[in-house]
């Protein structure tokens, strides 16, 4: 439980420095919210200067944050310049189709780069090995942008996929088995781009990990007791390799969380991505902080997930170091 | 057992007659709804009659930020919001000339200082609530509210006071200016009329900003326009369903608009934009750079593709005119000694290339400036203004008029010192986000490099470059464009006058810093108050006279309006002032009726 607790304690202190750093970067930034408007020749300057106080633009640096601060721990992540609304309800409604989008990317890429990394391992410098490293390799090589405007391309030529969005207009009165259909059909293209970037790096980790316990003593003597091969490599070496990929795990998630701010934005995926993007080249201050704290969140449950399975998985972390 | 079937037969009989009657009745009940009652004043739109039913889908590159017109800046939201109200008077897009809209008639006083409104009878708010004085003197009451901080209040000073309203009857109202106003009733065009009986206790509470936000509710929102909130998604699409309530009818009397519903789609990438259109999940798109224009325009499957001429956005180079204290931005204030030198602004002009700028930039798809009014502003671009052509030999001859010399460079290249022995070097910012101004820079850095003049272009991020050029003034030389809401000269009237806040070269300055200056300014003030178009056209001309001869700002290229629509949008007819497409969107019609509102 130390473990566990010792971790949730560094996920806080993460966040929290994490809120520094975009409030500040995002506040010394040259320019704010409301600079566009001075470009406007039917706004007085005036006007702006009003709209920035009322918004507390004005005050200093550490007055705002500790004014933001406060009204966090009070469930409230701040205002809005451009929605003149709450930001948590902005980002919540956003991240839960962000949420959607990365957790189904994340279970296909592993259930995808798991078999393919054991297979590759197992026939480790044969013809099997190599396709799949070459095609690793290439698939490493393309760019996720790349990869995403080539595969919309695609979609509009074909007319196979939707070229955005989440679902269809309608779809509330589609049958369930449509609404399937139709969502499955949305989402086949993003998570097609988080997939395919995310495996090189994964079939690759696999891979390595699998050939580092494949010929060691314990797995000889299973074989020598006649266990089927499958069962050997999935029951007895997977998990003798797994701590390295546990790890892996939660940074896949971070990995693919930033991946699909691009994807979204390409892909008009209502998500956090282009409420971000957005909000970032407008100076919408507390939105920016609210988006980057949220990823920042999710980033950290990721890993305290791993560091969980880590501590089921590991007899070692359970014992605790020990004293020498 | 006869007299049970009997019966049966009977309430058989008289079923059928009551479903016959129904049947029979049912295109008289349709067609007394869609008549006009009798005290409604509905305004009669010409142009070809279309057909009712179906849904049109426009993509929009953000998502629009607030339905509220009083608050809303962004382009998105005024978008959306412009299918969502009236206005007193309206500016007809496509002649560029006042129209009633809501007022019936408006009659101006001899001296021009009261405009007497008399409203149409017996118009309704989309949620069924009647319209009258009461609403619009609340709305001039919220919009001149300081504490409100409406972008729209600064339009409402006339002569540095406010515009007062007085109520008369239910009716008719009248607006009192403190000095004749040459802009006339264009000044109503644009103002929302608010529904007081859903905004008066918000806005007495001090919380109108919270409402008409995205997550108000459908049924506590309610404009005049053609169209009324149904649904928002967030991130995802709005969708906006017919006002049953609207008061403009077609020339058969049908009661506008024609379409069922208006769908905004989001969608954050202008290539997605174009997938989307081409896929067909768009039925119109507006905006278009030229490039992916002619990609649409190549391929034509079963859309088409318009070039509505010059937008009223003119581009513009200038140079950093401000009175710097020489410590702040020592390089800059040096540079300046050139800069302030006429000579040398106009050596500059003659020697860029705006034909190349059009045909490289724009691909041809757009209009070589010499001022600020574009083709496209009909009434107000004034002929005199001479149409230099690209003269490097003028420019050399300008320069040695003002005592600049070439010398040979390092790389044996001729480079242009100043009469101190000092080269021309300065740098060009722009905005990194919009790449057509980037690659106007560009080709201005080429230009003037044959001139001897060493130029660095700086691309920065938008909100970064106001920051230099308006706040820090840390510059030499910045690339912008400007679009202009109306034709009318007033629109822009802050850029020319010397202490206006967008005076992008010197902005805010207490006295004029040159004698022109002074000279546009006084023939600003006096078109401002002129009554009749001919004078403030004289006026106007002049003042584009001025800038062409003094050069604060070398106007480079106006980019068309590039929009495409479905073949089957029928009065499909873009205009060049903003919406460019949905402007006439109570006409919009699809001609197979109902067709595209299956996907």
């Amino acid at each position: 439980m130390r473990f566990l607790s010792r971790r949730l304690i560094h996920a806080v202190l993460v966040l929290f420095g994490v809120s520094i750093l975009t409030f500040l970067f995002t506040s010394l930034a040259p320019g704010d919210y409301f600079d566009e408007m001075r470009l406007n020749p039917q706004i007085a300057p005036e006007t702006v200067v009003a709209l920035r106080a009322q918004y507390q633009l004005d005050r200093p640096l550490p007055v705002r944050y500790a004014r933001w601060l406060n009204s966090v721990v009070h469930g409230d992540l701040g205002y809005s310049f451009s929605y003149n609304s709450p930001v948590g309800p902005l980002l919540w409604v956003r991240a839960r189709n962000t949420l959607f989008l990365t957790v189904t990317a994340t279970l296909l890429s592993w259930g995808l780069a798991l078999p393919l990394g054991v297979w590759s391992a197992e026939r480790l410098g044969g013809l099997p090995d190599s396709l799949i490293s070459w095609m690793m390799a290439g698939l490493m090589a393309v760019p996720d942008l790349a990869l995403a405007l080539g595969l919309l391309l695609f979609a509009a030529r074909s007319g196979w996929f939707p070229t955005g969005g989440l679902a269809s207009l309608g779809f509330e009165s589609l049958s369930p088995i449509n609404e399937l259909r139709d969502l499955t059909l949305h989402m086949f293209l993003p998570v097609a781009v988080l997939v395919l970037t995310a495996l090189p790096l994964l079939v690759r980790h696999v891979r390595a990990a699998m050939a580092g316990v494949l010929h060691a003593p314990f797995l000889r003597a299973a074989q020598g007791h006649g266990i089927p091969r499958r069962r050997l490599l999935y029951r007895y070496a997977l998990p003798a390799a797994a701590n390295p990929l546990i790890s892996l795990f939660g940074f896949s998630i971070g990995a693919l969380l930033s991946g699909s701010l691009l994807v979204e934005v390409v892909m008009s995926w209502p998500g956090i991505g282009p409420l971000l993007v957005e909000a970032i080249l407008s100076r919408d201050l507390y939105v920016v902080v609210g988006g980057v704290l949220l990823s920042t969140l999710f980033l950290v449950v990721g890993n305290f997930v791993a560091d969980v399975f880590l501590y089921w998985a590991d007899p070692r972390i359970r014992a605790g170091p020990v004293a020498k | 057992m006869r007299s049970r079937n009997a019966s049966s037969q009977q309430c058989w009989m008289l079923l059928n007659l009551l479903l016959a009657l129904a049947v029979g009745l049912a295109p008289v009940v349709i067609a007394l709804a869609q008549q006009p009652a009798p005290h409604e004043d509905l305004l009669t739109l010409s142009g070809e009659a279309g057909r009712s039913g179906g849904r049109l889908v426009v993509s929009l590159r953000a998502e629009p930020k607030t339905l509220n017109p009083v608050l809303a800046t962004d382009a998105p939201s005024r978008e959306v919001i412009a299918t969502m109200r009236a206005d007193l008077v309206h500016i007809n897009r496509a002649t560029q000339l006042t129209e009633a809209a809501l007022a019936k008639s408006v009659k101006v006083s001899p001296d021009g200082l009261q405009y007497t409104v008399t409203l149409r009878q017996g118009l309704r708010f989309s949620d069924g609530q009647p319209l009258d004085a009461d609403d619009v003197l609340f709305t001039f009451r919220v919009y001149l509210d300081e504490s409100v901080h409406s972008p729209q209040r600064d339009l409402l000073i006339v002569g540095g006071k406010p515009i007062t309203v007085h109520k008369i009857d239910a009716q008719t109202l009248v607006f009192q200016f403190a000095t004749p106003y040459g802009v006339g009733e264009r000044v109503f065009d644009g103002l929302a009329i608010l529904p007081r009986h859903l905004l008066e206790k918000p806005y007495q509470d001090g919380k109108l900003a919270q409402i008409g936000t995205l997550s108000t509710p459908a049924n506590q929102w309610a404009g005049l326009g053609p169209f009324r909130l149904k649904e928002y998604v967030a991130g995802q699409r709005l969708i906006l369903e017919r006002n049953p309530y609207y008061w403009k009818t077609d020339t058969k009397g049908h009661r506008l608009p024609y379409l069922d519903e208006l769908v905004f789609l989001f969608v954050p990438s202008s290539d997605a934009q174009v997938l989307r259109f081409q896929s067909g999940e768009a039925d119109v798109i507006s905006g278009l750079g030229a490039e992916n224009f002619s990609v649409l325009s190549r391929q034509r499957r079963g859309y088409t593709m318009v070039d509505a001429g010059p937008g009223l956005e003119y581009n513009f180079l200038f140079f950093n005119l401000n009175d710097l204290d020489g410590k702040t931005a020592p390089e800059v204030a040096r540079k300046q000694k050139w800069f302030r030198e006429v000579k040398f602004r106009q050596a500059v002009s003659a020697a860029v290339d705006r034909e190349a700028i059009v045909r490289l930039v724009y691909q041809g798809r757009g209009a070589a400036l010499w001022g600020p009014v574009t083709p496209g502003n009909r009434r107000w671009v004034d002929a005199k203004v001479v149409h230099q052509p690209r003269s490097l030999d003028k420019a050399r001859q300008l320069l040695r008029e003002a005592g600049f010399t070439w010398t040979s460079g390092a790389s044996g290249d001729s480079a242009l010192i100043d009469a101190e022995g000092r080269p021309v070097e300065f740098s060009i910012v722009t905005s990194s986000s919009n790449a057509d101004r980037t690659k106007m820079s560009t080709l201005i850095q080429d230009d003037l490099k044959q001139l001897g003049m060493r130029v660095q272009v700086v691309p920065l991020e938008f909100r970064s470059l106001i920051d230099r050029v308006m706040q820090t003034k840390e510059y030499d030389a910045c690339v912008l464009g400007l679009v202009s809401f109306d034709a009318d000269p007033n629109s822009d009237i802050n850029v020319w006058l010397s202490n206006g806040g967008t005076h992008l070269w010197n902005p805010s300055q207490t006295h004029p810093a040159t004698q022109w200056e002074g000279e546009i300014d006084r023939l600003m003030e006096e078109q401002l108050t002129a009554t009749s178009y001919e004078q403030r056209k004289k006026l106007y001309d002049r003042v584009q006279e001025i800038l062409a001869v003094f050069q604060p700002m070398i106007f480079l290229a106006s980019p068309d309006i590039l929009v495409g629509a479905k073949n089957t949008i029928g009065n499909f007819h873009p205009a060049v002032l903003e919406p460019y497409v949905l402007w006439n969107v109570e006409q919009l019609y699809l001609r197979n009726g109902a067709g595209n509102s299956g996907r």
